[in-house]
């Protein structure tokens, strides 16, 4: 598969944004903490460790839940009239605008040129006890996967399926999914990279990491 | 009772059923949904009965905080939690009850639901008062070298009793409702079986402990219904057989009362064996002071032993096929347990004894699932397009499925689409009118690749010939 690294890296110049609904992830009595149009950041730290601004603090059973913010940018459509309203879950409370940096810009990228492997259903998936080992004790880049090899656990309507890998042999290069995610039908689960593409995918990465100013 | 508000915990048709308990007995009621299940009927009717404001979008049915978190915003003085997610959970009643702002828990005490919701310990009560049980492990067992020298125990005694192809089972020893059980019929796989048990226990439970048992063969499965209150008052509602179940022991068919010698033949006497399993359940059930409705399950061997399997201290799917037959005094409707249960929990005494309740007809259920069952009963996902069936005096169909929009089947939860429950003057005639509903029910629909839906609905019309008999 071939792409035009140029092309792509022009798309998302001109449109360098990526727009996140925030909704409540459960119910409870909603506290607004920004304003529309203010600046917020996302976690902070070598691991991610110092959390983003607090966005606003959900309080059920006498538990204050605090919701900061995922993304660095800018708050939109505040939903004022939400402020120390009860709420039920998934109400949308606003929308953080984010600009992608380097990273973010080479993570969409991969997906366009990785073999990716998606979720046949809408589903919860899991490595298997086995794979889930091996990844804890070596890194997701060691495993060299070929087809017809079951990683992932389907667990769909309480009942758990092996899921046989089906694409080109390789490296599993990228897992897009958390252990136990509940990921939608057709979104990614595994990027797989043939060893012979390899030092391509390498060398397009440290072009972009040259050509895209954060 | 007639200013409490009940919130259901529940979704599908058993909220259904609950939202009609309570229309009866005058209840208000609310309901809670997930983002998946927007469009289920249990949703729809509620908003057109009661109005938006009856209907909370919650984040999961598994989280304790959202119904509280509801229920206090709502006002709701009690909370029924139908069955599976907290209808088994004594933390959960056990929270309801002791919380600042307590609500009633439509179900046993939490003291009765943490004794007998564990097969455990139902098994050990169940021992002490001379109640059979399978032979297989006392307690949740969490090393493997201990498991597999019970295994090997098992198979040695099944060989001793000159069973031929002995076997054995291996249960999350938290799951129910016939998840997570696998069967083992040689010694050298017992070990990947139990590990892929321990591992699916985890993930679905949060604990990991498993159970092994001998496995009956042949055996029907029969459950006992009872009804008890909070004034010490046990009444029964008969025996169901719910022996037709799906390759992973989900039961599909299900038949009241549990064996009828009229219909069929048996090499025991049938009306002893009844007789014998409801009076062991009442026996168990004063015993805990049991003080609601409860399911009591028995598996019967082919030459008549009933050994206790567990209590379902719950409201169950197929306890309207007993209801169905059931008559109080000179009622001519049948009795509504979910109705009965949510009066009992909020403190009434029954206003009625055993030599009130009458039996009449024999009543099928008849799960209708999306399912394949020529692939071991895989579950279908996809759109439904058209869903018919026929009305009849004699037939009730509870769905959430509804009939006039297209339906996206939420992969979240099991693909149940109907309960249809069927009575006749006797079985031959029940056995004819479900079989006559089967053929005149139209299910379509279709999956993201475009192929036509997969139903159990064949399957049903094929094995409701085997109601009853030892096949």
């Amino acid at each position: 598969m071939e792409i035009n690294l140029k092309d792509l890296l022009k798309k998302y110049k001109s449109h360098p944004y990526e727009d996140h609904e925030i909704k409540t992830a459960h119910t409870g009595i909603v506290h607004l903490n920004v304003e529309d149009g203010q600046e917020v950041s996302g976690p902070t730290g070598r691991w991610k460790h110092r959390p983003g601004t607090l966005l606003y603090v959900l309080e059920r059973e006498g538990n204050p839940k605090r919701i900061t913010s995922m993304y660095t940018g800018f708050v939109t459509g505040l939903r004022k009239e939400l402020d120390s309203n009860f709420v039920q879950a998934g109400v949308p409370v606003m929308v953080i605008r984010h600009s992608l940096n380097k990273d973010e810009i080479i993570d969409r990228i991969l997906r366009e040129v990785l073999y990716v492997f998606p979720a046949p259903q809408r589903a919860r998936y899991f490595f298997t006890p086995e794979v889930a080992a091996a990844m804890e004790k070596e890194g997701a880049n060691i495993l060299n996967i070929k087809d017809g090899d079951e990683i992932v656990i389907m667990s769909l309507m309480k009942r758990d399926t092996l899921l046989s890998y089906l694409g080109p042999p390789g490296v599993l290069y990228k897992v897009y999914f958390r252990h136990g995610d509940l990921i939608e039908q057709g979104a990614p689960l595994l990027g797989i990279c043939s060893p012979e593409r390899l030092p391509f995918v390498e060398r397009m990465i440290q072009r972009i990491r040259t050509e895209w100013d954060d | 009772m007639k200013r409490d508000k009940i919130i259901i915990a529940n979704r599908g048709e058993i909220a259904i059923r609950i939202m009609g308990a309570c229309r009866q007995l005058g209840l208000d009621y609310v309901v809670v949904y997930t983002e998946e299940d927007r469009d289920s009927g249990h949703v729809k009717t509620a908003a057109a009965e009661k109005g938006n404001d009856a209907v909370f979008r919650i984040a999961n049915y598994k989280d304790p905080n959202e119904i509280f978190a509801v229920a206090d915003y709502c006002g709701a003085t009690a909370v029924h939690p139908g069955y599976g997610f907290f209808s088994e959970d004594f933390r959960f009643a056990r929270r309801a009850a002791i919380r600042n702002r307590p609500i009633a828990f439509i179900g046993p005490r939490w003291e009765v639901i943490r004794d007998l919701g564990s097969k455990i310990n139902t098994k050990r009560i169940a021992k002490s008062l001379n109640i059979p049980v399978i032979p297989g492990s006392d307690e949740p067992i969490y090393s493997e070298i201990e498991a597999e020298a019970l295994a090997e125990e098992l198979f040695q005694k099944q060989r001793d009793d000159g069973i031929r192809r002995p076997s054995i089972l291996v249960k999350a020893s938290a799951g129910g409702g016939g998840m997570g059980i696998e069967e083992v019929t040689r010694l050298d796989v017992f070990r990947q079986v139990y590990r892929r048990i321990q591992n699916y226990a985890k993930r679905q439970f949060g604990d990991e402990g498993v159970l092994i048992e001998q496995c009956m063969k042949g055996y029907h499965h029969l459950e006992v219904q009872l009804l008890c209150s909070r004034h010490k008052e046990v009444v029964h509602f008969g025996t169901r057989n719910c022996t037709i179940q799906s390759t992973g022991r989900q039961k599909r068919i299900e038949v009241a009362p549990g064996f009828d010698p009229e219909y069929v033949a048996y090499p025991f006497d049938a009306y002893r064996v009844l007789e014998q399993i409801v009076n062991y359940s009442i026996r168990l059930a004063r015993e805990v002071e049991y003080d609601n409705v409860g399911t009591w399950e028995w598996i019967v061997t082919r030459d008549g032993r009933p050994y206790l399997l567990e209590v379902n201290t719950r409201i169950q799917v197929e306890n309207e096929v007993s209801a169905c037959i059931s008559r109080i005094s000179k009622h001519k409707r049948p009795v509504n347990l979910i109705r009965e249960q949510i009066r009992t929990a909020l403190g009434e005494k029954l206003r009625y004894s055993q030599k009130h309740i009458f039996f009449d007809g024999t009543s099928i259920e008849l799960r209708i699932v999306a399912e394949d069952v020529k692939r071991g009963f895989a579950p279908w996902c996809g759109t439904i397009t058209r869903f018919e069936f026929p009305e009849e005096p004699w037939l009730r169909v509870y769905t959430h499925v509804p009939r006039d929009v297209a339906y996206e089947i939420p992969t979240e939860y099991d693909p149940n689409l109907a309960l249809a429950i069927v009575w006749g003057q006797d079985s031959e005639e029940a056995k004819a009118r479900a079989r006559q509903f089967l053929s005149r029910t139209i299910i379509e629909g279709v999956d993201s690749l475009g192929q036509p839906i997969v139903t159990n609905l064949g399957y049903l019309y094929e094995r409701v010939n085997d109601i009853l008999r030892f096949v």
